[in-house]
């Protein structure tokens, strides 16, 4: 090789500086997990169990004379999520089956082009949109504040749609062209066919859509903290109103010390727990697909 | 037993009428977010002027420039380690242990909420650090938060480039690292700044990361990065949530429009950006 | 067709985003002109920068008394932030601000000697209703069970037949504060706290916006906030007005203070000195709140 000693050095230099940078990700996620556990250890040393209680009532002059139980917040992070996949996912396949099988070609790029615009409408404006929209109609219609766990899992199935969509709409376009030539040609109508061949043969992607769209739900911040009414009850509901773990941290963040800060954190760790959870779900679901 | 045909029109109106509805929760949303801040988004004195903190009539300028601000110190991170991290994953590298634990990481990064973000970011670069809430601490955190979506961006546009480029500049004797500057990188810019536009919109879009690292409420534009800066999007939740002005209505309304106005511009770029790409790939070949 | 197509967009993208960078641009321009005309007045005798934080009930009055400051001292710069009363004590106490804004006194446990207390002006916390409900006069008892949660329909308390929405402040909230202990009767040792279905918010200006668009709610107010959109009830038939206060009858009444860690220089002091002055306290104060010299 020509020069080959100075050529080789560099390639060896950049060959490093590249894997530096690859590394980032791995050192992120570390740092991530080390600093929020260990701004929670304070609450977990001093509350204890008491953390996994509904009894939340802060002192923000002397912080550890409180008690800062999650559970009602746990709650209603579950109960929202839920709320809001159950209307997002449906939804979300439903639209995704309709774009592929359904809709004449000409609009399925339109509707596609939409689905990724409603994928970049920024949360502050779904919320502040579900705040003056949908918390009054709610209200009218219900004869309650309006606010609360209703309101909170519509804005959120409308924030996990296009994470539903699009990834369903892979999954679905990823399956070999002749498994629905294959049912048509038997005779099968095209529901038949959407039901018994497409549906089932894709139905791990699918549900990696769906647990990814679940990931979005219960990370999702601002939207919820605006409509679900900010109490501390544990409610069980829809017109019921109450925290998330995320709006509590969110609403808190800026006027809380010691431990009441250190009780949010602990928070943020238990939601970092729910995501790496479903994350690995995700790994387990697609790798099986891989071994069959 | 109902006939299959039957069957079959009920199915066809149900999908039909699930496309309608998310088609209509859509539109909906983004005709009444113009329809009721477009006007005000585009009236220079609201654009141009400065917030009030107490009164009415106040504008959203340094707000405008903080979200310009923050997302160039972003890109500016961010764009340079997700372009060698994503050069090293797809040039360099052999999928491995190595690769898989960065993969792992990176989906876990991507899947982590933002919250968790914004309270990491306080503690180490806000507090920490001792930066204070500044444009700096905010650019941190939003660059590790959208490190994964620029890296797999830019990773997919790097193993689209055809391998024959390569062969082609390794029998010329290049090294690896001129084949990858001067074959690889030219031809993959085009998917990857189609990857950097969306981020932008996603940074300009990010709220629950920055309020407690970049800041919510300045008077003034921010000019150096260690300055305190309120993000369009973090001003937006901290006007509607403190309610301090009276005319907060008109100021949220209009910073919405303002803001999705941004936002879409830079998708549409994006989409420009990869089809112009995805065409020129295909040579001028037949495209859907 | 098609390629050209691409192209328009393309440059229509470029044209907006050419656009938006000159208007910037002209906007960046107008700043600094805006700027520069404003040091030709007379130089004032202070200079640097002084940072405030803590109550949203104090902050109209601290924001609107920054805005006269600097206007006579164009070298000196005031922020003020809200955060909530205990938010000010502590960050007046790390000496993260110069001073500490609050609506409520100091609690022992934050008194820590070093903290001089001024007081700015005397406030009274209304209790406030959705202008829907029809009731117009509570007793200390009603407002007491409203709050807790132990009345739960308006029914109960002479109104229609409508579940009650109670509305509260935030934890860092001097009003809150206050109000739990004046009108709850709530205690360091027996803590009386409102219903947990409550509404928390976080400002007096969420408060206000929240009582206004909920029907069937109830909250409270600094009485600066009250306008046309919520509807202030007597309390045990007295009035919630500056006079009545002023004449020991209305009840639930505090001190605005300002907290400084040490005794005041420099350009804190100017400002402090400029919201205690006469023209101050008369042309500003005593529109929403009841100035200091008239109560001590």
């Amino acid at each position: 090789m020509k020069g080959s000693n100075g050529a080789g050095g560099r390639e060896r230099v950049i060959r490093f500086a590249l894997f530096a940078m690859a590394s980032i990700s791995i050192f992120s996620v570390l740092l991530i997990l080390l600093f929020i556990f260990k701004e929670s250890l304070p609450a977990i040393r001093s509350q204890g169990f008491t953390l996994l209680t509904t009894n939340w009532s802060p002192n923000v002059s002397d912080p550890s004379a409180g008690s800062y139980g999650m559970l009602a917040f746990l709650n209603g992070t579950i109960l929202t999520t839920l709320g809001g996949m159950a209307l997002g996912a449906p939804l979300g396949v439903g639209t995704a089956v309709f774009i592929i099988q359904i809709a004449p070609e000409r609009i399925e790029g339109i509707l596609r082009r939409g689905i990724e615009m409603l994928a970049g409408i920024p949360s502050v404006i779904i919320g502040w949109f579900g705040l003056t929209l949908l918390v009054p109609y709610i209200a009218r219609v219900t004869g309650t504040s309006g606010y609360g766990i209703l309101a909170a899992s519509i804005v959120l199935a409308v924030m996990v749609l296009p994470t539903v969509v699009v990834l369903s709409m892979e999954a679905l376009k990823s399956l070999p062209h002749e498994l629905e030539e294959a049912s048509l040609a038997m005779g099968a109508t095209r529901w038949q066919t959407i039901r018994h061949a497409l549906l089932p043969a894709a139905r791990r992607g699918i549900l990696v859509a769906v647990i990814l769209g679940m990931g979005r739900a219960i990370g999702e911040t601002m939207a919820v903290q605006m409509v679900v009414g900010n109490a501390r009850q544990l409610a069980f509901s829809l017109t019921e109103r109450t925290s998330t773990l995320t709006s509590r941290i969110i609403t808190d963040m800026g006027e809380s010390t010691g431990v009441f800060r250190s009780a949010l954190f602990a928070q943020g760790l238990v939601l970092l727990l729910l995501v790496m959870l479903l994350i690995l779900g995700v790994k387990l679901v697609s790798r099986d697909k891989k071994v069959k | 037993m109902m006939k299959p045909k039957t069957a079959d029109r009920i199915a066809t109106i149900v999908f039909w009428l699930l496309g309608g509805i998310t088609v209509g929760v859509l539109l909906f949303i983004i005709l009444q977010i113009f329809g009721r801040g477009l006007l005000t988004a585009l009236n220079p004195k609201f654009l141009l002027g400065k917030p009030e903190a107490m009164k009415e009539g106040g504008g959203i300028f340094p707000m405008i420039i903080s979200s310009l601000y923050l997302t160039g110190l972003t890109l500016l991170i961010a764009l340079p380690v997700s372009l060698g991290a994503a050069i090293y994953l797809a040039e360099y590298s052999r999928e491995g242990r190595v690769t898989g634990a960065i993969r792992f990481c990176v989906d876990s990064l991507a899947g982590l909420p933002s919250i968790v973000f914004g309270i990491f970011g306080m503690t180490l670069f806000v507090i920490y650090f001792g930066w204070g809430y500044s444009l700096i601490a905010g650019a941190f955190t939003c660059a590790i938060l959208n490190l994964p979506t620029l890296m797999r961006s830019s990773e997919e546009s790097i193993r689209s480039v055809p391998g024959t480029y390569r062969e082609a500049s390794f029998s010329l004797g290049a090294t690896r690292w001129t084949t990858v500057r001067q074959v690889v990188l030219p031809s993959a810019t085009p998917g990857i700044l189609a990857g950097t536009m969306l981020t932008i919109g996603r940074i300009l879009g990010e709220s629950a990361a920055i309020v407690y690292t970049a800041g919510l409420f300045v008077r003034k534009a921010p000019t150096s990065p260690m300055d305190t800066a309120a993000p369009l999007a973090s001003y937006i939740w901290y006007a509607q949530t403190e309610a301090l002005i009276p005319d907060f209505r008109r100021v949220v309304d209009g910073g919405a429009a303002f803001l999705l106005l941004l936002v879409l511009l830079m998708n549409f770029l994006a989409r420009r950006l990869a089809r112009y790409y995805q065409r020129k790939k295909l040579a001028g070949g037949a495209d859907g | 067709m098609r390629k050209n197509c691409t192209r328009n967009g393309l440059l229509v993208g470029v044209v907006i985003l050419a656009l938006l960078l000159v208007m910037l641009a002209v906007g960046c321009g107008n700043g600094e002109t805006e700027e520069s005309t404003t040091p030709a007045k007379t130089e004032g005798e202070y200079s640097g920068t002084v940072k405030a934080s803590g109550s949203t009930t104090v902050l109209p009055l601290a924001q609107e008394a920054a805005t006269g400051f600097m206007e006579d001292n164009p070298d000196a710069t005031v922020e003020v932030q809200g955060g909530g009363s205990s938010t000010g004590i502590t960050q007046v106490k790390e000496g993260v601000v110069d001073i500490g804004n609050a609506s409520r006194d100091l609690k022992d446990e934050e008194d820590d000697g070093a903290l001089v207390d001024h007081k700015i002006a005397f406030d009274i916390i209304a209790v406030v209703v959705n202008p829907g409900v029809t009731v117009t006069d509570l007793t200390t008892d009603q407002v007491k069970g409203l709050f807790t949660g132990a009345i739960k329909n308006w029914s109960e308390v002479g109104g229609a037949d409508a579940e009650v929405v109670v509305v509260s402040r935030d934890q860092a909230s001097g009003t809150r504060e206050m109000f739990d202990q004046e009108a709850l009767g709530s205690s360091k040792d027996a803590p009386v706290v409102p219903a947990e279905s409550a509404i928390e918010t976080n400002s007096n200006g969420i408060m206000r916006e929240t009582v206004a668009s909920t029907a069937n709610s109830i909250g409270y107010l600094s009485y600066g906030y009250i306008n046309d959109s919520v509807k202030p009830v007597n309390y045990n038939g007295v009035e919630p007005t500056i006079e009545n206060a002023k004449a020991d009858t209305y009840p639930l009444a505090r001190y605005l203070h300002m907290f400084t860690n040490g005794e005041p220089e420099g350009a804190v002091k100017g400002y402090i000195d400029y919201v205690l002055s006469d023209a101050f306290q008369t042309d500003v104060v005593s529109k929403d709140y009841i100035p200091i010299s008239e109560v001590e």
